[in-house]
């Protein structure tokens, strides 16, 4: 087959600087440049197959329910060398860390904020606070249970975290399901290297959430908005995998601040809620009142300690963009460390200078709403129109606060199929970090890609497609 | 188990079965259309509507009731929950709320069977063609039963699922042999050579003609008919049959404080597996029938009632 070069000035993944592959996937080149154009059609149409069959479907916001759409699934896989992830890894792990001991202090001895490092208003402000949190006591001071890191690779070959998810980060089946297709079509492949294993995923997921609260032998359930929601199938895989129930609000009841689930033999108390559902919906009583999706009574059973949340109630105000530019001076203060893992360098545009440089310098820098998400509401600069650039130019000066901007990065690449072949295509990271006894993560992560041609946006509700990602154990592949 | 699953893979298994006898009711109506004379092809073909009690629904969309009026209706309309692609639809549904208790064996059966039924919908099925439709949906309907038979674990979960698939067998089979049983008795009265091929078609409409014929010979009897379908425990689509699946089914779910499903499931497997075929003389077949959907509606109720739809 042939291979389309990546463009210069930019660190492609698989690609070294001698027009071949870097060492390690030297094994993988070869496989690539023997397998004939028919033989990947028939396997692309094999994946779609089987995806589609197996219903690892989803669904987009605004379209008709149900429409089942598949996400891209590119056979190429992303390789990421013994060195690069072990230093990922801790860099992950000393983030997380960092992560979760600032929820605890925010909700309740406010040490970083009576230091200075961050203002009182960036923390009790911010409308992810949640006061009700405050000297809640939880098994192990853990918030964030399972937090999604997102990471790309700039064109120094070094990775940058891009975001912190630490609510309900979700995309882990696409992970589990992508691997298990590649070893289907291409178990030739795996025989031959020695690719980190990611299948125990769900394990150390049962794991994490059964030491999410003191009680031995505690029952778990996955909590979904439902079948019409986007992630729908992870939520069902995820219970299926740890052999938990998979419940909807309305499956659930309060009484006397205990939580029980309906089932046929009559109410069954529920120790540890995995829910997928964000905190405003949890509770009608508590949050939003139209809610159907929530458990009315949750929140008080769940503050006096009857029922475990992973994620807790309040982890938003740590993932928030504008608390972002914090995370490396959070890891020097409650660790003592310095950031293994380096941040985007960020303007803050509710402050005067940072936004003056940001409409100075707006076609260059990458404009994002501080609380969005889904890739909805930004602004990349340099592939902006005119047009555009001014309507932001108007949001930026009405609402400074809302906004944050970084510059843009050169995310790497990696050959991707696409219609005209082999070419270039943007990529990102997505490890999943489990905080339990201990933090522990599978090697690896979701890898999302943007298959438009020089598109930087790799959300699956925007276009973008997935890639099964291959951490080495040894030295190459 | 959760209240909703159970409910869920009840109602999952009631429509994979009721897909099943719709196929083969309507292949079989649509045959004897062929046979029958041209004055009375109407109401042949009606009875698939009489049994789906959805007569009056297909008269809003049709003027009358043609073999390809009736496939179109039946099968691939999707303006009524009805049509078998309306019931594999009800069927995907429920089996997306209950994807963590299924082995991926039955989901991948029944989300296939959903994919192959758009398909077959954007194709459309010709009058020619419907045989090898139903062929399908029967094939379908064998292959997700032989994917729960085995792989599911023997839990709550698979109960549920068999209590749906017996309760709509037999439901089916009294509502098919009322309807079917007064047709052929009225051609046998007329002394016509149709009556042979009335009492066929009650047979095949459940899946009985090849048990007919092992154990009663080749002489077609309408009380032998209403025996085997009614009485004999070993036919598969017999009331005594599902009858006796449900008690003993009902006896293996694990309950609380629930009896009252226990109770009348019970006592309509006693009724039946004592009663004999004076009894059913007796009463008359017609009224036999109507009091058996009653109860076997009463027992389906009070299943939902007992596991599924209780409330704190």
């Amino acid at each position: 087959m042939q291979i389309k070069k990546p463009a210069s000035g930019i660190y492609d993944e698989l690609f070294g600087e001698d027009d071949r592959f870097r060492p390690h996937c030297r094994m993988l080149e070869q496989w690539l440049k023997h397998s004939s154009e028919e033989l990947i059609t028939d396997k692309r149409r094999e994946a779609d197959v089987l995806f589609q069959r197996l219903g690892i479907t989803f669904n987009v916001y605004g379209e008709e329910q149900g429409a089942d759409r598949l996400i891209p699934f590119d056979l190429i896989p992303r390789v990421i060398s013994a060195a690069d992830w072990q230093k990922l890894q801790a860099g992950l792990r000393q983030r997380v860390q960092a992560l979760n001991r600032f929820l605890y202090d925010i909700y309740h001895d406010y040490d970083i904020v009576k230091a200075g490092v961050i203002s009182a208003e960036q923390v009790f402000a911010n409308p992810q606070y949640q006061p009700g949190m405050q000297n809640l006591k939880l098994p192990r001071n853990l918030y964030s249970h399972i937090a999604g890191i997102d990471l790309i690779r700039h064109n120094d070959g070094d990775f940058y975290v891009l975001e912190d998810n630490l609510r309900c980060p979700s995309g882990v089946s696409y992970m589990l399901e992508n691997r298990r297709m590649m070893m289907r079509l291409f178990p030739e492949l795996f025989s031959q290297l020695s690719v980190a294993p990611v299948d125990h995923y769900p394990n150390l997921l049962g794991e994490t959430l059964s030491a999410a609260t003191l009680k031995p032998d505690p029952t778990v359930v996955v909590l979904t908005p439902g079948r019409f929601n986007s992630a729908y199938f992870e939520h069902a895989f995820l219970a299926r995998q740890m052999g938990v129930e998979l419940v909807e609000g309305a499956d659930l009841f309060v009484s006397g601040n205990r939580v029980f689930m309906k089932t046929t033999v009559g109410p069954q108390q529920v120790d540890v809620i995995y829910r997928r559902i964000d905190d405003d919906f949890l509770d009608p009583l508590a949050g939003n009142p139209d809610s159907m999706l929530g458990v009315p009574g949750l929140y008080a059973a769940y503050r006096t300690g009857n029922v475990v949340l992973a994620n807790a109630m309040g982890t938003g105000v740590a993932d928030d963009k504008s608390i972002y530019p914090y995370v490396p001076d959070m890891i020097r203060f409650y660790l003592n460390e310095e950031p293994i893992l380096n941040n985007v360098p960020t303007w803050q545009c509710r402050k005067p200078e940072d936004l003056a440089y940001v409409l100075d310098h707006l076609d260059e820098l990458v404009v994002k709403e501080a609380q969005g998400a889904g890739g909805y509401g930004m602004l990349i600069g340099p592939k902006a129109s005119k047009k555009e650039l001014e309507t932001f130019r108007a949001l930026l000066r009405n609402r400074p606060g809302n906004y944050i901007a970084q510059p843009t990065l050169s995310l790497s690449t990696c050959p991707t199929f696409v219609e005209e072949g082999v070419a270039p295509r943007h990529l990102d990271l997505r490890p999943f970090v489990l905080s339990g006894k201990k933090i522990q993560m599978v090697p690896g992560g979701l890898t999302r890609v943007a298959l438009r041609e020089g598109s930087l946006v790799v959300n699956s509700s925007q276009g973008g497609g997935t890639k099964d990602t291959w951490v080495l154990e040894g030295e190459s592949c | 188990m959760l209240s909703r699953a159970a409910s869920s893979l009840f109602w999952m298994a009631r429509y994979l079965e009721r897909a099943e006898s719709q196929a083969r009711l309507i292949n079989v109506s649509l045959t004897m259309a062929l046979i029958d004379v041209p004055e009375d092809r109407t109401e042949q073909l009606s009875v698939p509507l009489l049994v789906s009690g959805i007569h009056e629904v297909f008269f809003e969309y049709y003027e009358d009731i043609t073999p390809q009026n009736l496939i179109d209706f039946l099968v691939l309309d999707s303006r009524h929950p009805a049509s078998i692609f309306g019931i594999f639809q009800a069927a995907r549904d429920n089996a997306l709320q209950v994807r963590g208790n299924l082995s991926s064996d039955v989901w991948e059966s029944i989300n296939q069977a959903w994919f192959e039924m758009k398909d077959l919908q954007r194709r459309g099925v010709r009058e020619s063609s419907a045989s090898s439709v139903f062929d399908w949906v029967r094939e379908r309907s064998h292959s997700f039963r032989g994917a729960a038979y085995g792989t599911l674990l023997r839990n709550d979960a698979f109960h549920f699922l068999r209590l749906g698939t017996f309760i709509e067998r037999a439901d089916n089979t009294a509502r098919v042999l009322d309807i079917r049983h007064a047709m052929a008795t009225k051609a046998s009265e007329e002394q016509t050579t149709q009556a042979f091929f009335e009492w066929t078609a009650v047979l095949h409409s459940l899946a009985a003609f090849e048990a007919y014929q092992t154990l009663y010979g080749n002489n077609l009897e309408p009380m032998n008919v209403a025996e085997l379908l009614i009485l004999k425990p070993d036919v598969p689509r017999s009331l005594h049959g599902c009858l006796r699946e449900i008690a003993t089914l009902l006896e293996q779910v694990t309950s609380g404080d629930a009896r009252r499903a226990r109770r009348l499931a019970s006592s309509l497997y006693a009724n039946i597996r004592y009663g004999d075929r004076d009894y059913i003389a007796e009463c008359g077949l017609h009224n036999y029938l109507v009091d058996f959907l009653e109860r076997i509606q009463d027992i389906a109720g009070q299943i939902q009632q007992d596991y599924m739809g209780w409330q704190p």
